[in-house]
């Protein structure tokens, strides 16, 4: 028992604290929040847009007419084709993509890989996002439009904010997917949590410790991701308005 | 109180859904302050041809004129003149997740430019004379159904429309509450507002309307003053009908 323990500590120091390689983990945990965070948002923006457009299109394009109708169309197709590529295609391959072929003359990887998972979760966050505009009572978006309000006015003051609450648990579910998808992040370069990891595995030799470190980090995060979409949906449960 | 003055003509108005015709040519003139009353079996075209008058529903055929404008014409900015016609529907409608103030004040704040305040002390004065003052803070799911209506009609007459717009309002009410919005309306027929009205209460008709309407088969099959159209009737679809409801 003690000869494991000190099996333990000696390995323990290998890994983490000789050399101060515990920061290597920091600093990758710093870039994989950061590129998960304006992801996030990156693919809230898109997700809505498309959202927007998607089901705007179902709802109203047979009723508009001349140029409107043709702005629409064409939204629509790009919007449709968007959807496709990046659902059937694999994350890492797009990322890769981005950075190899598309951006190729940049070198902000932490950047592009930025807009990749953004790109990428804007189509997951447009379906989810759809259904929560399906999910309003067609009675909301008739009452704001009789009251006067445009079409845009009547989707975010009225249709938007209760698709948004429809949809809140399935949208915050997308976020922690999308943390852990950016563990793809080494591909292009960047020294994200599991490239760290990993890193220190190539240095130590000994991949137990630093790849079980990354895993609980991982975990952490996911678990008290999870407990706050829990607080989030018994919250919006309790208060039907 | 019914004047001269037409608010609203309709000219040989016609609505398709694809194969189905569901109003087939309807004419007529709403006069300001005219109180009509539009009756007709279930899946008549009542509802139809009241979404069409905002153009929630784009007819297929004819004209509406609202104040002189054609709000048929693709030219014309709709959402200017739906602002002048209120409308209060069977389900309510109302939006789950503002207050009941804020249901009424997002129109005028938003769309007539009014200030907060003033659109909020004008809420409160339209709340008192529907005697929900206190419930203003609420949320709508906290409301009753004849409350629910109540707050309503309020938050359409809160952009001052010229004409509103009835689609059965009291249909989805149990029993008891149905009294209470049909008071409501009374008042507002009383106070001169014109108003379309879609319902079966034909006690309504009878004292309110100016005028009674039936939709049969996609036209107009019948119309008078209430004495005329309850007493004598002369389309025999409309005896059946009056058969029935009577
Ligand atoms: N959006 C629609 N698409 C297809 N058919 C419709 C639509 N709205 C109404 N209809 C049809 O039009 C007819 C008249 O409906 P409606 O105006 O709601 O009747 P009422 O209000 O008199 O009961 C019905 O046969 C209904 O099925
Ligand atoms: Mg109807």
């Amino acid at each position: 028992m003690s000869a494991w323990l000190e099996d333990f500590k000696s390995e323990f120091y290998l890994n983490f604290i000789k050399g101060d390689k515990w920061l290597w983990l920091v600093d990758g945990l710093k870039a994989t929040l950061k590129i998960a965070f304006f992801a996030v948002i990156l693919g809230i923006v898109i997700g809505v847009l498309v959202a927007v457009i998607r089901s705007s299109w179902d709802q109203n394009g047979k009723k508009l007419r001349g140029g409107a109708k043709f702005i629409m169309r064409i939204l629509n197709f790009i919007a449709k084709t968007y959807l496709t590529v990046i659902r059937g295609t694999p994350v890492v391959v797009q990322l890769m993509i981005m950075y190899y072929v598309i951006f190729a003359s940049s070198t902000n990887a932490i950047l592009i890989a930025t807009m990749a998972f953004g790109i990428n979760s804007g189509a997951y966050v447009a379906e989810i996002f759809r259904s929560g505009i399906m999910s309003v009572d067609k009675g909301q978006f008739e009452a704001g439009r009789s009251l006067g309000f445009n079409y845009i006015q009547t989707m975010w003051y009225i249709v938007i904010p209760q698709a948004l609450k429809n949809v809140l648990p399935a949208l915050a579910n997308e976020f922690i997917t999308l943390l852990k998808e950016t563990s793809v992040a080494g591909y292009v370069t960047i020294t994200d949590l599991t490239r760290a990891g990993d890193l220190i595995r190539g240095k130590t030799f000994s991949a137990f410790m630093p790849l079980i470190a990354v895993a609980l980090i991982y975990l952490v995060m996911v678990v008290i991701l999870t407990w706050l979409v829990g607080i989030l949906e018994r919250k919006l449960r309790t208060s039907d308005h | 109180m019914t004047t001269d003055e037409i608010l609203i003509k309709v000219e040989d108005l016609k609505m398709d859904f694809g194969p189905v015709k569901v109003l087939k040519g309807i004419s007529t003139q709403i006069k300001k302050g005219e109180v009509l009353v539009i009756v007709g079996a279930s899946g008549s075209g009542k509802s139809t041809f009241l979404r069409t008058l905002n153009l929630l529903e784009e007819p297929t055929g004819g004209h509406i004129f609202f104040e002189g404008v054609d709000i048929t014409d693709e030219k014309i900015d709709i959402n200017l003149h739906r602002q002048k016609m209120g409308t209060v529907f069977q389900q309510f409608n109302l939006f789950p997740h503002m207050s009941i103030l804020y249901n009424m004040t997002l129109g005028p704040i938003k769309l007539l430019k009014k200030s907060k305040a003033e659109a909020e002390a004008e809420a409160m004065e339209l709340l008192k004379r529907v005697g929900l003052a206190d419930r203003a803070k609420a949320y709508p799911s906290q409301l009753s159904g004849g409350q629910k209506q109540r707050v309503a009609i309020v938050r359409a007459l809160a952009m001052h429309p010229d004409v509103m717009l009835f689609d059965e309002p009291t249909s989805a009410l149990d029993p008891e509450m149905v009294g209470e919005v049909l008071d409501v309306m009374k008042n507002l027929a009383k106070d001169g507002m014109t108003m379309v009205v879609v319902t079966h209460e034909m006690g309504f008709a009878r004292e309110v309307a100016d005028r009674v309407m039936f939709i049969c088969d996609g036209v107009i099959g019948e119309e008078g003053t209430p004495q005329e159209f309850f007493a004598s009737p002369k389309n025999p679809r409309l005896k059946d009908f009056l058969s029935k409801v009577l």
